[in-house]
């Protein structure tokens, strides 16, 4: 069984001969350079020139070596974007600050800043009309040169006996509008100027679809997973309402997932949302997400062996391997070990699950720690053969 | 007359425009601002928040009915201070040094302006003697700091030594919050709370100065 197989296999509800491990194939399945680095040292392999695949988390593309070296079934396919092209930094004093082609600027406060974070936004302030969002230069997510070279990169994975995913150029419809506007005004547009709201979202599924129109007609082919993702959970509970989701989200996700099954038909359909999102997993199932990531299992609502009774049968769990906000950063390698090795039993039976971090592996994770969770996923990884 | 229910009303559901003319009515017809905001502008902060831990308001709707909050206490905040009316209690607010994220922490500062306090807001990026020097300046009751990231939780602990070596620490209660923060990380460095949202931080904010409900 090779990698491809055993993810597919793992993806359509059954066992595999073990269950399949992502690092690095997305951008909330990465890994920051700085615990990149470190673990490159302490797995005794040389120093690298970190390429860096998303500029905001300062996420690398793992280097052939370490990829083979953990074994990892999936590679990443990364259409050029605002977080991996024409990044311009620039020097103002305290931070090192980009605008992007969105408009929006990032800042990464210095020294040590480990991410940058949006500090202005284009379409922020009380004036903002309908007129605006129209008129205001959005970049041409259709423009080609957004996946060249990617169709060649993905039937060489293929060749490997790889499984391939691809994620698209813009962050999740909800996430981007806050992107766009500022996240306080984009989310009191919600509530109190939904004209506004429902345009500005209008405008990024647009975007989003004519980067799929573009991008899946020549891809199709050689993937296996599409990516899409939003935000709609907190810690403990959801950032907007259930029945916000389902009037003002929902239907625009159907418009978007229904284009790429159609574009993509025989692509798994990939679907992040952080935080506590339970009860919106019906919907998501309703809307044909197949996957779900990073099943935050340290969030309200999110405790892995009930979504996996509740749940499993209708949408496979990729991620929620190990917690990412206490036990990997600032556990000891046993307890990375034992919280491995209670997720997979959670998640693992019957299939239907991938394995990776719950959302990316920051910069404070201890090498040693990564290193005792890859070596539990071997330990406790593997499906038993009658 | 004007009618103060409606001004409860207004900032319930995030009218900030009528929120804003009620007040500016009341003003006229010399209500005292500070019985608008005692009884009748708290008093819709309480239940949006109430609503809030229902779920039956998420955080547009809270964002709103703070903005409505804050428009009508633009119009009341200089008369206020006039009359050298006293808040419930200053709260010096930010996110630490290394992390830029806020809009957790302006929820929290709105609902605790909402409830009464005055809220110094010293933005994202704090060093830790930024926040010293400002509980000093303001001689401020509660500190609240915030960190979405765990790789900048640490950051909150060193606010917490810098205050003790500043000889505040006994003069200050230390709330934190933010994403990754628990009861058990505020207890190791030494907080005095944690709120796990933004209504949760206003009854911390009135537990730890032993205030009551309703003052």
């Amino acid at each position: 069984m090779n990698s491809r197989e055993r993810l597919l296999t793992a993806i359509d509800h059954r066992e595999p001969d073990r269950v399949p491990f992502d690092l690095g194939s997305t951008q909330v399945t990465g890994i920051h350079v700085l615990a990149y680095q470190g673990l490159r040292e302490h797995i005794g392999l040389p120093p690298a020139e970190p390429r860096i695949c998303d500029a905001i988390q300062q996420l690398v593309l793992p280097d052939q070596d370490l990829v083979e070296r953990f074994d990892v079934d999936v590679r990443g396919l990364f259409p050029l974007n605002s977080h991996n092209w024409r990044i311009v930094n620039a020097d103002v004093g305290d931070a090192w600050e980009y605008t992007d082609e969105w408009g929006i600027t990032h800042r990464r406060p210095k020294p040590d800043g480990l991410y940058y974070s949006i500090v202005r936004s284009p379409l922020e302030g009380a004036a903002l009309t309908l007129d605006d969002v129209r008129s205001y230069g959005w970049p041409n997510t259709g423009d080609p040169r957004r996946i060249a070279g990617l169709q060649e990169q993905a039937m060489e994975y293929r060749a490997q006996g790889k499984a391939v995913m691809i994620k698209g150029v813009l962050a999740g419809i909800l996430e981007m509008a806050q992107r766009v506007r500022g996240a306080e005004d984009f989310l009191a547009d919600m509530a109190a100027n939904e004209v506004l709201a429902c345009a500005i979202l209008d405008k990024m599924l647009e975007l989003k679809l004519t980067f799929w129109e573009m991008a899946l007609p020549r891809l199709a082919g050689v993937i296996d997973v599409v990516s899409e993702a939003d935000d709609y959970g907190t810690q403990t509970s959801q950032l907007i309402s259930p029945r916000m989701f389902r009037n003002l989200l929902k239907p625009r996700l159907k418009i978007l997932f229904d284009r790429i099954r159609q574009l993509a038909p025989t692509a798994r359909l990939f679907f992040h949302s952080c935080g506590n999102v339970r009860p919106l997993l019906p919907d998501f199932i309703e809307l044909g997400v197949d996957i779900l990531n990073p099943v935050h299992i340290r969030a309200g609502g999110m405790e892995p062996s009930g979504l996996k009774r509740d749940f499993g049968g209708e949408i496979a769990f990729w991620g929620g391997g190990v917690d990412t906000q206490e036990v990997l950063p600032f556990g000891t390698p046993q307890q990375v070990k034992d919280d491995v090795k209670r997720n997979i039993e959670s998640l693992a039976p019957g299939g239907g699950f991938v394995f990776s971090t719950v959302h990316n592996i920051q910069a404070d994770a201890p090498p040693r720690n990564i290193v005792a969770m890859w070596e539990a996923v071997w330990e406790f990884g593997g499906y038993a053969r009658p | 007359m004007t009618d103060l229910r409606e001004l409860l009303t207004a900032i319930v559901e995030g009218n900030a425009v009528r929120a804003k003319e009620l007040v500016q009515a009341a003003l006229d017809e010399h209500v005292p601002p500070e019985d608008l905001v005692s009884r009748w502008m708290i008093p819709a902060m309480t239940e949006v928040g109430a609503r809030f831990e229902r779920q039956e308001y998420f955080v547009p709707e809270m964002l709103v009915s703070a903005r409505a909050m804050q428009a009508g206490l633009a119009l009341l905040k200089p008369l206020l201070a006039q009359r050298a009316v006293r808040p419930v209690a200053t709260v010096v607010i930010g996110t630490v040094r290394g992390d830029l994220h806020d809009v957790g922490k302006n929820l929290v500062a709105m609902m605790l302006e909402g409830a009464g306090f005055q809220v110094v807001d010293l933005g994202v990026d704090v060093p830790a003697a930024r926040f010293v020097q400002a509980v000093r300046e303001h001689q401020a009751e509660i500190l609240g700091i915030s960190s979405l990231l765990t790789t900048t939780m640490p950051q909150m602990d060193a606010v917490v030594r810098a205050l003790v070596e500043a000889g505040l620490r006994e003069r200050v209660k230390v709330l934190v919050g933010g994403a990754p923060v628990t009861d058990r990380f505020a207890a190791g460095i030494g907080a005095d709370g944690y709120g796990e949202n933004a209504t949760a931080a206003v009854r911390i904010a009135r537990n730890v100065l032993g205030l009551t409900e309703g003052r």
